[in-house]
């Protein structure tokens, strides 16, 4: 009895043991070898990351003014699975968002968990239906916290700012461009929901919060920026050209000050532009540049001490035979100086120039210049245009390129290259962001002016400077783009427009002028292009009659903005009649006599 | 003997009662302690969140502002309410600027100063 008691006792005990031992062992599987795998599945039920978005930088011009900023919006989304009285969502949704309630019945009407219904819906339109669908006791819609881009001067500087995607994503302009730096970095945040679906706060796990992106502050001054605008749109209501590009920059850094393009677009209504408009045509549209390419022969020449700016040239009274070829004057000039070849912008004094150099030291400086190659601006999608080297010429290509032939330059190579001129003979690197710093204002990053090399030696750069100066007088091709009270250099340009099917088109001509001002010490250098501009008369189609005045206007309205002092003899010299903005036939008739013999004979160069 | 029986049965540890108490007591408190910080714990997390909407809610509200602020302010529209009349401006006339110095040169951008013409130069 006694042993069959213990065995009893020994068999119960032995039992519970084996139990408890079969709890432990499943206690420890569960505990510690499963442990990851349910933690992650306990994690996925309860835990969510919930992401706190970093809000995009602003874009500022110089003297931070506000290009682009974000404003708050809301996209709606529906959970089908939650909706609980379909037509009364409908019909309240499709009213207070403007929707056709068809399209929403639509939308509404699978069973999926993420349906969205509309983007960039207002806060106060949000608000409201929130507030009436909390009345009507309606679930099933959402709202989602995101923000929209804005452009406060519409299409002001519109190719340089660019925009973005709905992903917030910079796809043109410095909004492309600096990215990296406007993007900003989000931040994160795992959280626990309870049945109702409500943040259990105390059990808030790991959190990171987001960064927001940097500003960007750009070189361009909106002020200067706007005469520019200005000036360009009253040259497209005054000369209907197909393009039109205005650039000033500053030579000493690089700065561009103002860029406009035209046709241009309204960055806030974005998704109607045609892509036409979209083009920064100031570095990505070639041009045959014309006469203003031939401060670069000139430069070669001088530099490479072959000639010197007093030094007399036969220009063969207006027609070179040459490879097999003619090759014009607008004039018949007997002997000019080097300086007098830029001041009457002759092609065949400038073939000749180019000609003293060679073939491949003439290639070279082009390339000096930075013809052929990017800038290196901060800006997406910009080409080097089109220089051959030498062995592709063929037996004329030397008389052609330095009249800005042969070759294809974008608008911000060619004031680059006028850049040199009044820069002493350096190439700097054309710069459109000025720093980056945080919201809060410190300084991330700070550009300084980056001179690529010296290209001409100061000397001969100031010898271009001085044929330059004469160019803008009664003597040269562009007596119009005058500023009363400076001293203005600069070179003209008219080059017939390439047709892209081979060949010229007829009467259609790209004009354009180059200049800095003052003279002595530039501020800024600026381009004035035209491409096809109507005129009342074919003989009004040229550099100096279309796009020398415009440079005048908008150099003389920056000069006032940028406080330059006027030089008093030369207010005095010049009549303030020369401009003000006028036809081309009109300013004509208004100059007096010496003036309308330089007008007249100025040339397509 | 009884009587010492008696007595024996009826001895209470008085200090080992009151070593009970004390620690039932604390024992109490502490679980009471415990809840009452739990309840505060979501007590102070539903005011947090609700502080944090709020504080959402502003920064909304003041983004919006600003931005209404920049459209209003900007260039493009002042314009706009200058060329409808709505604003007014008088250019100053040359004979009314006085130049009293000229601007002065930062370290940063000592080679991008405006500068006068020197006299004499054409």
């Amino acid at each position: 009895m006694k042993v069959n008691s213990r065995t009893r006792c020994v068999l119960v005990c032995a039992a519970f043991i084996g139990l408890f031992s079969i709890f432990s062992f499943r206690l420890i599987y569960l505990q510690a070898i499963k442990h990851d795998e349910y933690a992650g599945l306990a994690a996925e039920k309860h835990i969510h990351k919930q992401i706190i978005h970093a809000e995009r930088g602003t874009i500022l011009d110089a003297n931070n003014e506000v290009l682009a900023n974000n404003i708050p919006v809301h996209t709606v989304v529906a959970d089908a699975t939650h909706l609980n009285n379909r037509p009364a969502i409908i019909d309240l949704v499709s009213k207070e968002l403007g929707l056709p309630p068809a399209q929403v019945a639509e939308k509404l009407s699978s069973e999926r968990r993420y349906i969205i219904i509309k983007r960039e819906v207002s806060e106060a339109q949000t608000g409201a239906l929130r507030e009436k669908l909390r009345a009507a006791n309606l679930r099933g819609i959402y709202f989602e916290h995101d923000a929209t881009r804005v452009y406060p001067n519409g299409s002001m500087l519109c190719h340089v700012i660019g925009f973005t995607d709905f992903d917030h994503r910079g796809i043109q302009g410095v909004e492309a461009s600096m990215e990296e730096y406007l993007h900003g970095q989000d931040g994160f945040r795992f959280i626990e929901h309870n049945r109702a679906g409500q943040e259990i706060v105390p059990y808030r796990g790991q959190e990171r919060p987001s960064r927001d992106g940097y500003r960007v502050h750009l070189t361009v001054d909106l002020s200067l920026q706007n005469i520019v605008e200005n000036e360009i749109d009253a040259a497209m209501e005054e000369y209907s050209p197909q393009k039109a590009t205005i650039i000033l920059m500053r030579p000493q850094t690089g700065e561009i000050l103002a860029m406009a393009n035209r046709p241009d677009f309204d960055l806030n209504l974005r998704a109607e532009a045609k892509p036409e408009e979209m083009k920064n045509r100031a570095i990505i549209d070639m041009m045959e540049p014309g006469s203003t390419f031939k401060i670069v022969a000139a430069a070669a020449a001088l530099n490479e001490r072959k000639l010197r700016s007093d030094s007399t040239i036969f220009c063969e009274n207006g027609l070179w035979n040459f490879g097999g070829a003619a090759l014009h004057d607008h004039r018949s000039f007997s002997y000019l100086s080097v300086r007098d070849v830029l001041v009457k912008s002759s092609n065949i004094g400038a073939a000749k120039l180019a000609l003293s150099v060679g073939d491949q030291r003439f290639y070279e400086y082009i390339r000096r210049f930075g013809f052929g190659e990017r800038t290196g601006i901060e800006l997406p999608g910009e080409i080097g245009g089109v220089i051959r080297p030498p062995k592709a010429w063929s037996k004329i290509s030397i008389t052609r390129i330095p009249m800005g032939h042969e070759v294809g330059v974008t608008p911000l190579q060619m004031t680059v290259a006028m850049a040199v001129i009044a820069n002493g003979g350096k190439l700097v690197t054309p710069r459109i962001i000025k720093s980056i710093t945080t919201p809060e204002g410190k300084t991330v990053s700070s550009l300084s002016p980056v001179v690529l090399r010296q290209v001409i030696s100061p000397e001969t750069a100031r010898e271009i400077g001085d044929a330059l100066r004469g160019v803008v007088s009664d003597r040269g091709t562009a007596a119009a783009a005058a500023v009363p009270g400076f001293t203005i250099a600069g070179k003209t340009g008219t080059a017939q427009k390439v047709d892209p099917r081979g060949g010229y088109e007829h009467g259609k001509y790209v004009v354009s002028f180059a200049g800095y001002l003052p003279a002595e010490h530039p501020e800024f250098v600026g381009l004035v292009v035209l491409d096809d501009a109507h005129t009342s008369k074919p003989e009004l189609n040229y550099g100096g009659l279309i796009a020398g005045p415009i440079f005048s206007r908008v150099a003389e309205k920056a000069a006032r903005y940028l406080d330059l002092e006027p030089h008093e003899e030369i207010r005095k010299a010049i009549p303030v009649e020369r401009v003000e903005k006028t036809t081309p036939a009109e300013r004509i008739r208004k100059a007096r006599p010496a003036e309308r013999i330089a007008l007249t004979n100025a040339s397509r160069h | 003997m009884n009587r010492s029986h008696r007595r024996n049965c009826n001895t209470v540890n008085a200090a080992s009662l009151a070593r009970w108490i004390v620690v039932t007591a604390f024992l109490a408190l502490a679980g009471l302690s415990y809840v009452y910080l739990t309840l505060q714990l979501y007590h102070l997390g539903e005011r947090r969140k609700a502080v944090e909407n709020e504080l959402a809610g502003l920064r909304t509200q003041n983004d919006i502002a600003s931005a209404q602020i920049t459209a209003l302010t900007s260039r493009s529209a002042l314009q706009r309410r200058l060329k409808e009349g709505y604003l007014k401006m008088v250019p100053i006339s040359e004979a009314n600027i006085v130049r009293l110095t000229m601007p002065a040169r930062s370290a940063e951008d000592n080679a991008i100063q405006p500068v006068a013409n020197p006299s004499g130069t054409k």
